[in-house]
């Protein structure tokens, strides 16, 4: 009798923390593994793997929790980091917490302990790309071809060099360039399984991009990157012109529709009647 | 049966002398302010003319009111898709022009003018822009050009006329004018409340009294377009739109509306009616020649039981119900049905009703000595000056019957209370022209009191408004006992 309560303790704990455990690397799939793997080698950011015992908790803990301070506070081995991540800063993580990073670590350990992680990273095909790759990739792109699981084109915020007549969307970075700074196949691949940032984080997260996408978008950006070059602003330029042009067309239409707005009935009345009299 | 109380008016047309007293005592009390100079909640009109604003009855024009379209009551000028076409320029709304451009006079010049040969004037000004103006139009520009070929000749109402007819309107010695005032007319089924993009309009529930919240008023002015009467207007200065607000302030204390309390000729009853709320939509569907008889319909007889006890169900208070039993507007519509609402073509049921004109009948010279009187009686009514159409187009959806009723039952009454007083006419006479008029003897009499010898209580009967119990229905008069001292709605903390 007297042990039943504690079982009934031991349980709830023991769900609990299997809770936590699984709460932990759901995030970690959606948070990190665009940057990082376990055990897969590194992407734009390093390997995971033993990173328990590579630094103190509390200096991981300080890391995760805020990046940019540790690096503006000019700490020697976060400057090593970002040199090896050739300048690219860790964004700052939506949601995190002291214990959900404790729980983050909790859980590099346990898989740096396995002998394969779930987390090594994206198995993408070294295949080269085909030049049916890039047509598809960039029909993605367009949103000519919807996506899979109904996320927003890239058009609508990101442009590639001469990808259309106006240039694309301008609210997120010119990617003509991505494949370059992300360093290439594997890394831009993890990337686009759970964008990082926090404007592509909320939404993706409901709508993930499927490896069959993947490998095209890549295909696509490479293609791009090599052509080089940047976005031009005359495509810009000749956005704005357009909207300028439109709008002043809209504005003489619609005086032309609406001439007799500022007609009255009462000077009709007495115009009419002056005319007849004469 | 859904029964409501609404206070509902008559003008007696046959009195009005058409002396704007109460147009001056609605502009004092409500429409001295900025923004508003151009309104005139209460004006009053010359017939034959084109009306303030200008030929506002031409709904071709203005697109006021409703119209049944495939079995549905329909706003003429706007609907949802409308809105969003129009939402910037309404294209159906009279222009500042169509009302008049309202001015003052440069009355300090008469002071500071500079000595000269010539005595100083006083110019008119725009109250619009402060620059002098020259008087194009006024809101009763009809009374000052009454009969001309350019406003008389564009009244909307001529319509349906032969060119005889018109043409004797207008002859110089046969022209013939009555006065037409006008206020908002509180309609059963408003047109600006169902217009409305911000619901800011709404029909009072305990007396239906049409107001608009000027807090929830974005100025989009569909009221303005809707009303066929014109008789919404929009505040330059506040940006929103107003109307007559039936004086409430007064009559929640009791007190007449001011242009009603001011009427010289004491043309104005008011008294609350009960209606059958239930069968509003069905009424306004009718046809035109239905429609009079539709309203009247929906109007409830405050005797019977049986709508008392609705109304009692419905939470009219039983002072109401007794009020709306001794309403002059319920004998003049209902039971001696000689008072007709204006243009009911327009569907929106106005409660404002106007009892018709007796004319001056055409008179006939002989040997240099104009005749007035005809021996013929009854053909008089249809040989008064104003062509029975033309009256017919105002008060009876372009249907003469109604009207042709009412004028025969005025005059019978005159001729009974001729024989009654004067004695040159046979009574027996008078008695067969009252039965042919269907009324007797004692409806006459009673007709006869409440037009000539009618006192200021039986002019009007107004309700008691009980807003202790409108106000119960919106909050607990009792939140704050116990809570607050009184004279705050916070209550005090002790300290500094």
């Amino acid at each position: 009798m007297n042990c039943k309560p504690l079982f009934l303790f031991a349980c709830v704990v023991l769900a609990a923390s299997a809770a936590r455990g699984q709460d932990a690397a759901d995030f970690f799939r959606q948070n990190c593994v665009s940057c990082h793997t376990v055990g897969g080698g590194r992407l734009t950011g390093p390997d995971l793997k033993n990173v328990t015992q590579r630094q103190s908790r509390e200096w991981l803990i300080e890391f995760i929790m805020n990046p940019q301070a540790v690096i503006n506070r000019g700490d020697p081995y976060a400057q090593k980091l970002l040199q090896e991540a050739r300048g690219v800063v860790m964004p700052p993580i939506s949601g995190m917490t002291r214990e959900r990073a404790e729980a983050l670590l909790a859980l590099l350990d346990a898989e740096s302990q396995l002998p394969k992680s779930q987390f090594v990273g994206l198995q993408m095909s070294d295949r080269p790309f085909t030049p049916n790759d890039v047509a598809l990739g960039r029909a993605i792109f367009l949103g000519e071809r919807p996506l899979a699981n109904g996320g927003p084109a890239c058009l609508s915020c990101h442009t590639v060099k001469a990808v259309a007549p106006l240039g694309g969307g301008r609210l997120g970075p010119d990617l003509t360039r991505v494949y370059e700074r992300l360093q290439g196949r594997k890394n831009l691949g993890a990337w686009l399984v759970a964008p990082a940032t926090p404007v592509m984080a909320t939404t993706f997260k409901q709508h993930a991009l499927q490896p069959e996408e993947i490998l095209p978008l890549v295909a696509f950006f490479e293609d791009a990157a090599r052509q080089g070059g940047q976005d031009d602003s005359a495509a810009r330029l000749n956005f704005f012109l357009l909207g300028l042009g439109g709008a002043a067309l809209a504005l003489v239409a619609m005086d032309a529709v609406w001439r007799r707005r500022f007609r009255s009935v009462r000077r009709a009345l007495v115009e009419n009647a002056r005319r007849l009299a004469r | 049966m859904n029964v409501r109380s609404q206070v509902a008016m008559v003008f007696h047309l046959d009195k009005c002398i058409g002396c704007h007293t109460c147009s001056i005592a609605c502009k004092n009390i409500w429409t001295d302010r900025k923004g508003t100079e151009y309104m005139w909640w209460n004006n009053v009109e010359t017939k034959p003319g084109a009306g303030f604003p200008t030929q506002w009855e031409n709904q071709d024009k203005y697109n006021g009111g409703w119209e049944v379209g495939n079995g549905k009551l329909k706003l003429k000028s706007t609907s949802k898709e409308k809105t969003v076409f129009n939402i910037f320029h309404n294209p159906h709304m009279p222009t500042m022009d169509d009302y008049y451009e309202p001015w003052t006079y440069d009355y300090q010049h008469l002071f500071n003018a500079p000595e000269g040969p010539d005595q100083p004037t006083a110019r008119p000004i725009s109250m619009i822009t402060g620059e002098l103006i020259q008087i194009e139009s006024g809101p009763n520009w009809d009374d000052d050009l009454g009969g001309s070929p350019i406003y008389a000749q564009n009244d909307p109402n001529l319509k349906g006329l032969t060119p005889e007819q018109q043409a004797q309107l207008f002859a110089v010695e046969r022209l013939v004018f009555f006065y037409f005032p006008r206020i908002c007319n509180h309609c059963l089924n408003p047109a600006c409340v169902a217009a409305c993009p911000s619901g800011a309009l709404y029909k009072r529930g305990e007396d239906g009294i049409v107001l608009v919240d000027q807090n929830r008023c974005r100025g989009w002015r569909a009221c303005i377009a809707a009303c066929p009467y014109k008789k919404m207007f929009y505040n330059w200065n506040t940006g929103k739109s107003e109307k007559c607000i039936l004086c409430f302030p007064r009559l929640e204390a009791g007190q007449a509306p001011a242009c009603f309390h001011s009427c010289v000729g004491r043309i104005r009853y008011l008294g609350n009616v009960l209606y059958d709320a239930s069968r509003i939509e069905e009424v306004a569907k009718l046809p035109d020649e239905e429609l009079v008889e539709g309203q009247r319909s929906l109007i409830l007889d405050p005797h019977d039981p049986e709508v008392i006890h609705e109304a009692r169900r419905n939470g009219i208070h039983d002072s109401v119900i007794e009020t709306a039993q001794r309403s002059p507007v319920y004998k003049f519509v209902k039971v001696w049905k000689i008072a007709l609402p204006p243009h009911i073509e327009y569907r929106t049921l106005p409660m404002l009703f106007y009892v018709p004109p007796m004319a001056p009948v055409m008179a006939n010279r002989s040997d240099d000595v104009v005749n007035g009187v005809s021996d013929d009686l009854f053909h008089d009514i249809e040989q008064s000056r104003v062509p029975m159409k033309f009256l017919a187009n105002l008060f009876g959806a372009g249907h003469e019957s109604k009207v042709r009723y009412a004028l025969r039952k005025q005059k019978a009454v005159r001729w009974y209370r001729r024989a009654l007083t004067v004695g040159d006419v046979e009574m027996s006479t008078a008695e067969r022209m009252l039965r042919e008029a269907d009324s007797s003897p004692e409806e006459a009499e009673a007709i006869y009191r409440l037009t000539s010898l009618c006192t200021f209580e039986e002019r009007f009967v107004i309700p008691p408004m009980h807003r202790e119990e409108a106000i119960q229905m919106l909050e607990d008069p009792l939140e704050h006992k116990q809570s607050v001292g009184f004279g705050f709605m916070m209550a005090p903390r002790r300290g500094m």
